[in-house]
């Protein structure tokens, strides 16, 4: 069977929520009856909103429900919040919603589930809404809605009468073939007040299908995986019993269903925490109330001497009948039989708490499966409970391993010359140093043994050796060899040829020790030969990824330095005595006593002569001046101009003097 | 009368579809108006619909936070991450450890080019964990061991449980240091965990340990005797790691699905030879806070108002003269999950950066999100950039650069008069001075 097809849709998401509400409290998949931790958290996921609303319609009735099935008081205000919520839809829906419906089944169920006070008018008057829905519609999701809503009017003791019950029925089933997802698991059932008859066998062969996990947990598993549908043995088996039960509603007669599967269904609920569901099964499948055993602690120290402890009860953590508990068999590793001596466990009658001491059983540390037997005290109880025959429960025992004659040392060979034998403490870490080189052998022993005195084989038993460069070396210690011998000549190549120092590591551990360690034992200095060319190289080690964030090392530029100069006063200096040259010229002018006679006394010829002159001293101020301010593009500019005028003024003064020169000459 | 119906028809569903654009649009566009860095569109795969009432407490701390989660199961035939070009979502949970495939048209191919695309994911596995979702995380640079049977096993550092004996209930404590993935406010309870380890990738430095086991921790199958050593031993192990991508798409992956459960959530642990017991283990506060992480509501940094002037001005010039004194400033901005609030940081760094870094210096703050200095040019030209590289261990990475040109001193900016060159001056200037008298001599003399 697959799972719920469109009409179960709204049951799916119930579900899902119950899931939801449960499935937090115990922290091992152990199988627990409910306890107060789910009550609790119930209450914190489901946690209203200010106003007292949970939201929306489908989300109040799956809280309130919730509620019930674990019997979470909520307070007064709250009840009546949600009451009036639905009687406001039951009585106004006649309006804007999509789907009148849908909004009609869950606001009839959430007045249901809190009995609130409703007029019976107003039920009246939702059934002939949702008889009218019933003839009009073609959509299968409208007419679950619908029948189920009817349904849960008839719960509040209305009575309905659907006048066309089998034009209905026929339309529903019609519908669900047509479009391939018949499903006897949810619409049918739920629709079953009309053939209750029809599907009543089926329901029977339902539970010929459903399997089983190893340990006796029963769930139902969809043989067609429709892709979009497909949801999953948890979703499937509460499909299954939510079909069941609303059959059960409706059926008067009873269903036979055998004990043990009700036990296993009610165990995968529990396993996975779903007691909504569970509870519904077993709340309208009279047959049997199952009777759950399970271990508060499935730990046992032999150390502190813990006893062993099992509670029976019901599935909501309720006392069991008196009822006698057996251990029958106790299996070690590997199914062997360790003992088949049956023991009674003694009952404790203020904790509800069957015990037995474990010390007398022999049984040395490890993991073991207990197989426990119930049987009823009074015979007439048996038809009541289902206790499920033989339960296994697998628990551990544990225990302080004594550990002594550990000691360690370099052979040169396998006869076993021992060069230097340590013995190591290994209550605590060791600090031996060692040497050795390839050609030798590095030994190490110890002994472990169980507080019954017999060789314990933990399951981690780890030798690493660590180089200085962190490349880690780990070596598994065989639990039967007496000592353990690393041989370096074989794993030279496998040591990436690395010399150096390696810090020795050991770790025991096992599940049943209650004194795993880690020591460390100090160091050995290995001595290994060149690396060839084509060795291995070691495998790059993760650098540390803190490295490369933080801040850089900040970075100033370095800028040239300035060209040295020599002082100002020397400079002054020189620039004085570059000057006295010049003064000396002037001086030895004075002295040659300088004239100018041979100016030229005519108007025109001095007119040119001083024009060149002052062109002459133009053009040196112009280099004053462009040493000062001047660039180099306004000097050539102007000095242009100067040029020509000198040229023009030059050659007629020049010209003058030299014909009056001439002139002399001749003359 | 059959044909204008139809096209009343068509023009309705024209509408329809219009309305539909019109809310798409106002609904990013509302989106933007926060302004926060990554949307709210939060794709959940699951391979039971279970798993969403069994982590529900998980699923409401996101939705409760602004999430919009839509659960699809793995295999859904109709699954798209994306359509007409346009991804649907802004980040993906990935809980479905065992699927073989993904439904519709996602691959592995799809989710990697979906966190290449920029955006989040949270990846669980379990011991049930797939090829695909191995595939995933090898891709994300974590390698998960390979034997499917191998579980995290520590005979030491164990949570302390009545119900299960095989030590593989980790209680980890070994964190990363950083309060930006794990907030600021310490985890004081350690974190359950109970599935597959993995190791980081020695040669990606994206990927970062976030919570690893205790040196006396192994990864093997806990119900079978060890032949060979076990692949992944020590602290080599991590139990959830996280990767930020060079385009600041975050992932984080759990080797544990359970860490995420309402069960663990809200279990209390006590760490075995520990006296403490802890109400509650660390774990709800855990996966809040490296979710807030992952969808970036914590560590996203933006960077705006770049600026630099010459020292005394205002404006950005176009170039900058060697030995020119210049201001640089920017605006730095975390997101805090609601609105952006100023960085505070005193490690943030700025190069002028030509070929090689001239100048790092390291940028004062205001406190306000402002971050300046100012130094001076270096004496050599060139195309210079302001470069601001900052990497910080969980933040988003910024990473600015501005081109600026800088030229050397033009030919009348170098000093006129040197002293030192005094004598040579004076040496022209009197040998110009005597020529002017000489040439009087030479010309008037008799």
């Amino acid at each position: 069977m697959a799972a719920g097809g469109l009409p179960s849709s709204a049951t799916l998401l119930l579900i899902i929520i119950l899931v939801a509400a449960v499935a937090v409290a115990p922290l091992a998949s152990a199988v627990r009856p409910v306890s107060d931790a789910h009550r609790s958290t119930a209450a914190e996921l489901f946690a209203a909103s200010p106003d007292g609303s949970f939201g929306d319609l489908e989300t109040t009735y799956e809280a309130v429900r919730t509620f019930q099935i674990l019997g979470v008081e909520k307070d007064k205000g709250l009840i009546g919040k949600a009451c009036k919520f639905a009687a406001e839809k039951l009585a106004s829906s006649s309006s804007s919603s999509s789907s009148p419906a849908k909004d009609l089944f869950h606001a009839v169920r959430i007045s249901g589930v809190l009995k609130c006070s409703v007029d019976s008018g107003v039920y009246d008057d939702v059934a002939t809404r949702l008889k009218a829905v019933i003839k009009d519609t073609n959509s299968l999701l409208e007419l679950y809605y619908s029948v189920g809503g009817l349904l849960s009017v008839k719960e509040q003791g209305r009575n309905v009468v659907l006048p066309d019950a089998d034009s209905t029925f026929h339309a529903i089933k019609a519908l669900s073939q047509s479009d391939g997802r018949w499903r006897y698991d949810t619409n049918s059932a739920e629709s079953s007040t009309f053939a209750a008859a029809v599907v009543k066998n089926d329901i029977v062969k339902l539970f010929d299908t459903i399997k089983s996990y190893d340990d006796g947990t029963f769930y139902f598993d969809e043989k067609h995986v429709d892709a979009t549908e497909y949801k999953g043995p948890i979703t499937t088996s509460a499909s299954v019993v939510r079909g069941v039960t609303s059959f059960g509603d409706v059926a008067s007669g009873k269903l036979n269903i055998p004990g043990e599967k009700v036990l296993g269904l009610a165990k995968f609920f529990l396993g996975i925490g779903l007691p909504g569901s569970a509870k519904d099964c077993f709340n309208q499948i009279e047959a049997f109330v199952p009777l759950i055993l399970s271990l508060p602690s499935k730990v046992f120290s032999l150390t502190s001497k813990d006893q062993l402890k099992v509670e029976v009860t019901t599935v909501f953590g309720s006392a069991a009948p008196p009822l006698r508990v057996n251990l029958v068999q106790v299996l070690g590793s590997g199914s062997k039989v360790i003992t088949t001596e049956t023991k009674e466990l003694q009952f404790d009658h203020d904790n509800n708490i069957h015990y037995l001491d474990i010390a007398p059983l022999k049984i040395d540390v490890g993991k073991y499966s207990l197989v426990f037997e119930i049987s009823l005290q009074e015979p007439e109880h048996e038809t009541v409970y289902a206790t499920g025959g033989r339960n296994t429960e697998t628990v551990f025992v544990t225990g302080l391993i004594k550990v002594d004659k550990a000691e360690t040392g370099i052979s040169d060979n396998d006869a076993g010359t021992v060069e230097s034998v340590q013995k190591i403490d290994l209550q605590k870490d060791a600090s031996i140093s060692l040497s050795a080189n390839h050609l030798q052998k590095l030994r190490l022993s110890f002994q472990l043994s169980t507080p019954l005195g017999n060789t314990f084989k933990p399951h981690q038993v780890f030798l690493k050796l660590k180089h200085e460069s962190k490349v880690e070396h780990l070596f598994v210690v065989p639990g039967s060899a007496r000592q353990f011998k690393i041989d370096f000549l074989g794993l030279v190549e496998k040591f990436y040829y690395l010399s150096g120092r390696y810090d020795l590591e050991l770790s025991v551990g096992d599940a049943a020790m209650e004194n795993s360690f880690l020591r460390a034992l100090g160091h050995l200095e290995l001595d290994l030969p060149e690396a060839p060319e084509k060795a291995p190289k070691p495998p790059a080690q993760a650098v540390d990824p803190f490295s490369k964030f933080g801040p850089k090392k900040e970075i100033s530029h370095i800028f040239r330095a300035p060209e040295k100069r020599p002082p100002k006063e020397l400079s002054f200096a020189f620039s004085g005595l570059t000057l006295i040259p010049f003064v000396g010229f002037l001086i030895g002018l004075m002295r040659l006593g300088v004239n100018l006679k041979n100016f030229p006394s005519l108007p025109a010829p001095s007119a040119f002569a001083s024009l060149f002159h002052a062109g002459i001293g133009a053009v040196l101020l112009l280099y004053v001046l462009f040493w000062i301010k001047l660039d180099l593009f306004t000097t050539l500019k102007y000095l242009s101009f100067l040029g020509v005028f000198l040229v023009f003024v030059g050659h007629r003064a020049l010209s003058y003097l030299s014909s009056t020169s001439s002139k002399q000459k001749t003359a | 009368m059959a044909a204008p119906r139809h096209h009343l028809a068509v023009a309705l569903v024209l509408l329809l579809v219009l309305a539909v654009v019109v809310s798409s649009s106002s609904a990013a566009a509302s989106a933007a108006d926060e302004g926060g860095p990554r949307g709210r569109r939060v794709l959940v795969l699951v391979d039971d619909l279970a798993v969403r009432s069994s982590h529900s407490a998980f699923f409401a701390s996101l939705q409760g936070r602004g999430f919009d989660l839509d659960f699809r199961l793995a295999d859904d035939p109709k699954l798209s991450l994306h359509r007409y070009g346009q991804y649907l979502y802004d980040g993906l949970v990935l809980f479905a450890p065992s699927t073989p495939r993904f439904g519709g048209s996602v691959d592995q191919n799809a989710v990697l080019e979906f966190i290449d695309a920029g955006h989040d994911m949270i990846l669980a596995a379990d011991s049930s964990a797939s090829d695909l979702i191995r595939g995933i995380a090898t891709e994300c640079g974590v390698d998960f061991d390979e034997d499917p049977e191998a579980m995290v096993i520590d005979h030491i550092n164990y949570a302390a449980s009545d119900a299960e004996g095989d030590h593989t209930l980790i209680a980890g404590d070994d964190l990363i240091q950083s309060d930006v993935i794990l907030g600021s406010k310490k985890i004081e309870a350690p974190v359950l965990f109970r599935g597959i380890g993995h190791a980081v990738n020695p040669s990606n430095s994206l990927v970062l340990k976030v919570l690893s086991t205790s040196p006396s921790a192994y990864s093997a199958n806990p119900k079978s005797k060890l032949s060979s050593p076990p692949s992944l031993t020590g602290s080599a192990i991590s139990l959830v790691s996280v990767m930020q991508a060079r385009n600041n798409a975050r992932v984080l992956i759990s080797g544990s699905l359970d860490l995420f459960s309402n069960r663990f959530l809200k279990s209390g642990v006590q760490k075995a030879g520990s006296k403490i017991r802890h109400e509650k283990a660390g774990n709800e506060q855990f996966v809040t806070e490296t979710s807030k992480w992952v969808f970036h509501e914590r560590g996203h940094l933006k960077a705006v108002n770049v600026k630099h002037n010459k020292v005394g001005d205002t404006n950005e010039p176009g170039m900058y003269r060697i030995n020119d004194d210049l201001e640089y400033s920017v605006e730095i901005y975390e997101w805090s999950g609601t609105s952006w609030k100023p960085y505070v940081a005193n490690d943030v760094q700025v190069q002028f950066y030509m070929m090689s870094p001239y100048v790092l210096k390291t940028l004062s703050t205001d406190k306000k999100g402002v971050f300046s200095t100012s130094f001076k040019v270096p004496d050599v030209y060139g195309v210079f950039q302001f470069k601001v590289e900052y990497q910080r261990l969980g933040y988003t990475g910024l990473s600015l650069s501005k081109q600026i040109p800088v030229r050397p001193y033009r030919h009348n900016e170098y000093e006129r008069f040197i002293t030192s060159a005094y004598p040579y001056y004076a040496a022209s200037f009197s040998t110009m001075g005597a020529f002017f008298i000489f040439s009087f001599v030479y010309l008037y003399h008799k």
